[in-house]
Order: C-alpha cells, then structure tokens, then sequence
C-alpha cells in the first residue's frame, strides 16, 4: 500500500492537499496512438483531499483542456443550492507523490478557490486511509 | 444543457423496461440507442470509448430515484 506523510505549515488554513496530473483515459489515449493522434499534455493540478466530498471534483473547464466528452450528467447538492446539474467526466488521475494513477469519474463544476482545481471525495477515499495530524501539520494519506 | 439532452431522454423513455430488467446495473446510451447493459460504471464507459471514441455518451445507473451527490464545501460556486 503506497503511504506517504506530508508536513504542511497551512494545513489548517489550506487542508491537506496533493499535487495530482489530470490525462485523458488509458482507453482514449490507446485510440488516439493507433491514430497517430497527439496526446493531450496532462494537466497540473492542486487537489484538496475532502471529506465532506461524496464524489471527486473536478474545476469546469479542466475536461474540456483535455478534449474530453462528458459521459454522464449528476446533480448535486452544496450548502447554498440543491439539484445543481453537472456533467460527468470519465478521466486519469495521476498522484506523482505515490507514482499511482486513478480513473474514474469527476464532476465537474466552477470552484470559487484558485489554486485548488479538483477536490478529492469519497469514492476515491474509500480506497484509503487518511490521518490528518492536525498538532503537527502533518497528514498521511494511504492507498490500497 | 445540450449535450446529453438526447440520451437523457432516451433513458427516460426506457425506464421502466430497463428497471424491471437490470436495476442497479449501467446502461450505455448513444443518441436514441440503448448499446448495452453493464454490471459496473467503468466498464460501459471502456465499451463506449471502444465503439465511439471521444464523443459524448450517456452511461447511467439503472435506478427508480437517481442519488444525488453531495458536498459540504464552499469552494463548489453554484446557484
């Protein structure tokens, strides 16, 4: 199981983040090589492991960066709206920290923060443990 | 929202055939056609990307109420 542990002077301000590369799907790019087609470059993103996350996020816009489709339409619910329709999109995320990729699905919205870009829910946590060390700015984020 | 209009329509318009037949599994739609049935998520969208490519496709959970998700966080800008 990859584990690695990330000391964060502003983990309380910012939460535990991860550097993460977004790509298109293995199957996509495999599509796009037989075709001679460019690979998009991935995309460089800051990804706030989120609890109270029941899926991943992903920033609108990003997808699209991409050229990728959406694969399916989900509505969400967030304290200030219910019933907020959102495509879906079906991408790679690759996590430099623990040289592991995942795929699955993102929603993709606006987010109101800058510099974080995707938000890192359940459905990936679940894969998981995360320990978040908050007298020591410290959290441990392990994949199974 | 345009994308997806069509195929969300087709699913509405088989929903009652497609719970009675395989409720709780994936459905894989394109324009008005019904491609297949998938017991996970991953796997209708491997076939679609297979068989279309980078076009837009419906893959849907066959369920009577569709679940919501749900975030606690401010960072998400909607409404």
């Amino acid at each position: 199981m990859p584990s690695k542990t990330f000391i964060t002077p502003s983990l309380q301000a910012e939460g535990p983040t991860l550097e993460v590369q977004f790509m298109i799907p293995v199957a996509l790019e495999e599509q796009y090589r037989k075709a001679s087609k460019p690979i998009p470059t991935p995309i460089v993103v800051k990804a706030l492991i989120d609890t109270g996350a029941s899926n991943c996020i992903i920033k609108d816009g990003i997808p699209q960066k991409l050229g990728l489709q959406p694969n399916g339409t989900i509505k969400i619910n967030t304290p200030s709206s219910k019933n907020h329709l959102c495509y879906k999109y079906f991408m790679r995320m690759f996590l430099p920290s623990y040289g592991v990729t995942y795929e699955g699905e993102f929603t993709a919205t606006a987010l109101e923060e800058q510099t974080i870009e995707s938000l890192i829910g359940r459905d990936l946590l679940q894969h998981g443990i995360l320990i978040y060390t908050g007298n020591a700015n410290q959290f441990t984020f392990s994949l199974l | 929202m345009a994308v997806l209009d069509e195929e969300t329509k087709t699913y509405q318009e088989h929903k009652q055939e497609l719970l009675s037949k395989a409720k709780g599994k994936y459905v894989l739609i394109k324009g008005k056609e019904i491609v297949g049935i998938y017991e996970s998520e991953k796997d209708a969208i491997k076939i679609g990307i297979d068989k279309f490519g980078n076009v837009a496709f419906l893959v849907k959970r066959i369920e009577e109420i569709d679940q919501n998700q749900n975030y606690t966080s401010f960072l998400i800008k909607v409404g």
